[in-house]
């Protein structure tokens, strides 16, 4: 039996789905396949100016712009010995936890919740789930109002720099935001209820997990080790020898972990990270838990919960940015960004993207030109994992008609939040 | 009541960006969606490709596989009128840079081995079919989106006044703006509407919604050739996809 979906919808970028199952049930040529063209970003970028990259490397993503943005400059940062100050960092903090709050809110509700109820078009969504979708909604507007207060623009955001802000925000737009939370909350919790209560499908494989780890805070923003199984690995170890980048399946470049698959984003971080949550976050993951009968010991064997593990991180994050403010606000937002100075060297960074964790390592010459880089995305990463969980998935809806059999492929790949435009840049 | 507009937004290979701005208008893009009929946009939906007539696609990226130049294509046939979203579309794009490289060499640095990978050289749409419309910008203005999308679905083309970026910027005639303060700024020869955003994040403008159509570049460009070396300007120029509008600009002012 051939089972195709030429183009998988709903997810950012364009990718199909192809697979084969013989009359022994086995499965072969399983793939997802991007389907986008090479637009060559890091090629690009050789010989350009240090200064313009982040504006080039942006573009790699419209969804999540933000982090790329960020992890780009503090690799350059770190190849060009710059501190950044404690403003620009809580600063930068305040943007990624917009970034994740934004991204999570319109996957998990526009594009894999439907999935839970058979809804093919987010209008009938709209229609069928009106209160939640006005939530979501305005969970998304407190994390765009964020950006446009810091960044002045959503999309492709302006004020970020090498050593620090273009621009700073003012005060009395931060603390408007901070009245604003409370109610960015109430939101989130309307959309909690109605998500803790959905029947997730049946699904158990032990997966390996990745994210970056610290013991202080829920990592995101920089951290110098990746947590993967159990083993806590430096950045730079990680990145320069564990993890292997396939150069055979053009025009993405998919990532194992000594020749192993795992699994990074949301539910990664939760499983490596989730004593540090913020309370109201911690508190809605136990209600989970519990209301949804789940053995604590399996609580990460069932993929399909990284839709409420995104549901948490959105809590999470909204809360962390309630801290930035209060903590930006004692500052004094006056201050000039660092002077670049020009050398040669090398810089490697790694953040927590909504959906894991992005590495992007540069080279600069002695002019200040990029003499190489490499940017390693959370998609390309965990592909590997998605097809092997398909695999194990097949036989369970392999009796199923057609449609259903492809509407659960969908949801599976749908819930896991690949991005290809990230995937293939 | 007059029948609903067939609207259809198709993506080629991109960021994806301008369609994420149309979904960050929140619930006005979908009290806007109430007055048309949509037929395709992948982002929020996933029926198959509708067989019958569009009356407006909008396309947003680059075309660079050959599928995205097929559905190009396909789209077109169905379509009474086309509007490019972007500037990926409209201009090139960031990918464009590539063009003003050695393009077997950039891939190169990505991959060695390069049999089988797709790697044309970056074109606009307007060079596989004809486009009635831009809507420009990396990334578009969702303001000017709602307001262009209602003419158009009523079948009539919007005209983008011909006016430069500074009009609409802040700094304009303040000691904050860039050029006074020589640093190069494209402001004063590109295309408004765009409310002069990337100055307001004290960023200066690359034209990124396309050159002026009644501007003489020449003259500008050796203005801001005094700030920084010619190299850094017309590296500034291939950022957004404008160094050949500039060119063709050139030589059609040259002929006349």
């Amino acid at each position: 039996m051939k089972i195709s979906i030429p183009h998988i919808h709903k997810i950012e970028g364009d990718a199909g789905f192809w697979a084969e199952v013989t009359k022994e049930g086995k499965v072969e040529g399983l793939k997802i396949q991007s389907l986008l063209g090479l637009r060559q970003i890091e090629g690009i970028l050789v010989g350009r100016k240090v200064e313009e990259a982040p504006v080039v490397i942006s573009r790699i993503c419209g969804i999540c712009p933000v982090v790329h943005i960020l992890n780009a400059i503090s690799a350059f940062e770190n190849a060009l010995s710059i501190k950044v100050s404690p403003l620009t960092v809580s600063l930068r903090k305040l943007m990624l936890a917009f970034q994740m709050i934004q991204s999570h809110a319109l996957h998990l509700f526009f594009m894999s919740f439907p999935d839970f109820f058979n809804i093919e078009n987010d209008l009938d969504l709209l229609k069928k789930f009106p209160r939640e979708a006005k939530a979501a909604m305005k969970v998304r507007d407190y994390a765009l109002d964020i950006t446009k207060i810091v960044g002045t623009r959503v999309v492709h955001p302006l004020t970020f720099k090498i050593g620090g802000f273009r621009k700073l925000p003012e005060k009395e737009k931060l603390q408007k935001l901070l009245k604003d939370s409370d109610s960015a909350i109430e939101n989130a919790l309307i959309l909690g209820k109605t998500l803790k209560k959905i029947s997730y499908p049946k699904f158990e494989r032990k997966i390996n997990f990745a994210s970056l780890y610290s013991e202080k805070e829920y990592s995101f923003y920089q951290a110098n080790l990746v947590k993967i199984k159990e083993e806590k690995v430096t950045i730079g170890d990680f990145y320069s020898n564990k993890m292997i980048e396939d150069l055979k399946t053009p025009p993405v470049k998919k990532v194992k972990f000594r020749g192993e698959s795992y699994m990074l984003g949301a539910i990664a971080r939760l499983k490596n990270n989730n004593s540090l949550l913020n309370p109201k976050a911690k508190e809605i993951l136990e209600e989970f838990i519990k209301e949804q009968g789940i053995d604590k010991e399996k609580m990460f064997d069932n993929i399909f919960y990284n839709l409420f593990y995104q549901f948490v991180e959105v809590l999470h994050f909204i809360e962390e940015t309630q801290k930035i403010i209060k903590e930006v606000s004692a500052m004094d937002l006056k201050e000039n960004p660092k002077e670049i100075k020009i050398k040669k060297g090398t810089g490697l960074s790694a953040m927590e993207a909504p959906r894991g964790t992005l590495f992007d390592y540069v080279e600069i010459d002695e002019k200040g030109r990029v003499f190489s880089c490499n940017i390693i995305t959370p998609s390309a990463q965990f592909l590997n994992n998605l097809e092997e969980d398909i695999k194990f998935y097949l036989p369970e809806i392999i009796k199923m008609s057609e449609k259903e059999r492809i509407r659960k492929i969908r949801s599976l790949v749908r819930v896991y939040d690949p991005c290809i435009s990230c995937a293939t840049h | 009541m007059a029948k609903k507009a067939k609207i259809a937004i198709v993506s080629l290979t991109s960021c994806e960006g301008c369609q994420f701005v149309l979904l960050d208008l929140g619930q006005r893009f979908f009290d806007f969606l109430k007055k048309v009929e949509l037929l395709d946009f992948k982002l929020i939906e996933e029926e198959p490709f509708p067989k019958g007539k569009i009356d407006v696609a909008f396309i947003e990226g680059n075309p660079i596989t050959k599928e995205d130049v097929s559905s190009l294509k396909q789209v077109r046939k169905k379509s009474k009128i086309l509007v490019v979203l972007g500037n990926c579309a409209a201009l090139g794009g960031i990918p464009e840079i590539k063009n003003y490289q050695n393009k077997e060499k950039t891939i190169r640095y990505i991959y060695k081995k390069i049999q089988g990978i797709e790697n044309p050289e970056i074109k606009e749409v307007d060079n596989f079919v004809k486009v009635d419309f831009t809507i420009p910008g990396c990334p578009i203005n969702g303001e000017e989106f709602l307001k262009f999308v209602l003419p158009l679905i009523k079948d009539k083309i919007p005209e983008i006044p011909q006016k430069p970026v500074c009009l609409e910027c802040s700094y304009l005639g303040k000691k904050t703006c860039f050029l006074r303060r020589k640093e190069p700024c494209l402001g004063p020869i590109s295309l408004a509407g765009c409310e002069a955003i990337c100055p307001e994040g004290e960023f200066p403008c690359y034209g990124c919604r396309g050159i002026l159509e009644n501007v003489k570049p020449k003259g500008f460009l050796k203005t801001l050739e005094k700030m920084k070396s010619k190299e850094e300007i017309e590296e500034n120029l291939e950022l957004f996809g404008i160094k050949d509008s500039i060119l063709e600009l050139k030589n059609k002012q040259k002929t006349k």
